[in-house]
């Protein structure tokens, strides 16, 4: 269950930055990246199925939790692996590592999700496919933009 | 005290992190980073615990064996050339990701790319995508 992006709605105010780093002490897991004048991207944690994370951690402090990648602070020793393991740049080491948790045990719903004034973050798959095909189908009924 | 493999060595930050008393300090430089155990007298063995290597053991104290150092230099991104990560680590990382991972959709080879770079690609190919859905027309 991570967190989808709808990036057509994100108009780059980086309120979720600003929110992740709140509620976790200062140090932030999203990232609002702004490519050119087109778009901006926040980019987080995937809570990727095959996590290279995981892989390359040695000490079992990042590990798959059904769908979810947890991470248990006290075993990280801060190696700095995890950072390099992956893909997308979203595990951080300053001493120890820190990565997207969901804000599990601190909201129910992550905090970047509830602060999006633009609903371009949401928890909930459904919602974010029903309006990628309501997009696609919008676009189509308009014989398609030139 | 504690005796180093330096074949065996990653240049992570593990033993100097989890060292309890900062007997193990690590000097980066920007091109490169060394590692110096300071001789040490304690019966403690958390660094040789939780190296990821298993490169550390621990030896009685002896004066006239030198302190031990190991330097590394950093590899640089393929993109923007900044240093971020010794080779020995960036090795480990490819042997234990499976072949099939460590290229993305399209073809890079992203652990030779640092993680600041591994974003914005990330976030220029959601862009794209995002163009593409817009402006294709209809069949």
């Amino acid at each position: 269950m991570p967190v989808y992006i709808d990036i057509s709605r994100c108009i780059g105010c980086r309120s979720c930055e600003v929110a992740c780093q709140r509620v976790h002490g200062g140090s932030g897991h999203v990232n609002v990246h702004f490519v050119g004048d087109s778009a901006s991207v926040p980019i987080l944690c995937h809570h990727c199925e095959e996590a290279s994370c995981t892989m390359a951690c040695f000490s079992g402090a990042l590990y798959k939790d059904g769908d979810k990648t947890v991470f248990d602070v006290e075993k990280c020793t801060g190696c700095g692996l995890c950072r390099l393991a992956c893909p997308f740049g979203v595990v951080w080491t300053d001493k120890i590592a820190h990565k997207c948790d969901l804000c599990e045990g601190l909201a129910e719903v992550p905090t970047c999700v509830t602060t999006c004034p633009a609903n371009a973050l949401s928890t909930d798959f459904d919602l974010a496919s029903r309006r990628a095909r309501a997009r696609a189908a919008r676009v189509a009924a308009q014989g398609g933009r030139r | 005290m504690i005796k180093v493999d330096a074949s065996l060595c990653l240049g992570c930050h593990s033993c100097s992190n989890v060292c309890p008393s900062q007997n193990i300090v690590r000097t980066e430089t920007g091109v490169t980073r060394s590692i110096h155990w300071k001789r040490c007298k304690e019966e403690c063995d958390l660094c040789v615990e939780l190296c990821p290597a298993k490169a550390l053991t621990l030896v009685p104290f002896d004066e006239s064996v030198p302190e031990p150092e190991v330097c590394f230099y950093l590899v640089a991104c393929k993109i923007c050339g900044s240093r971020y990560a010794t080779e020995p680590m960036l090795k480990r990382i490819e042997s234990v990701i499976p072949a099939n991972l460590q290229k993305d959709s399209e073809g890079l080879d992203w652990i030779r790319v640092c993680p600041v770079c591994r974003r914005t690609i990330e976030a220029e190919r959601a862009t794209r995508q995002m163009v593409l859905g817009r402006s294709r027309k209809s069949p």
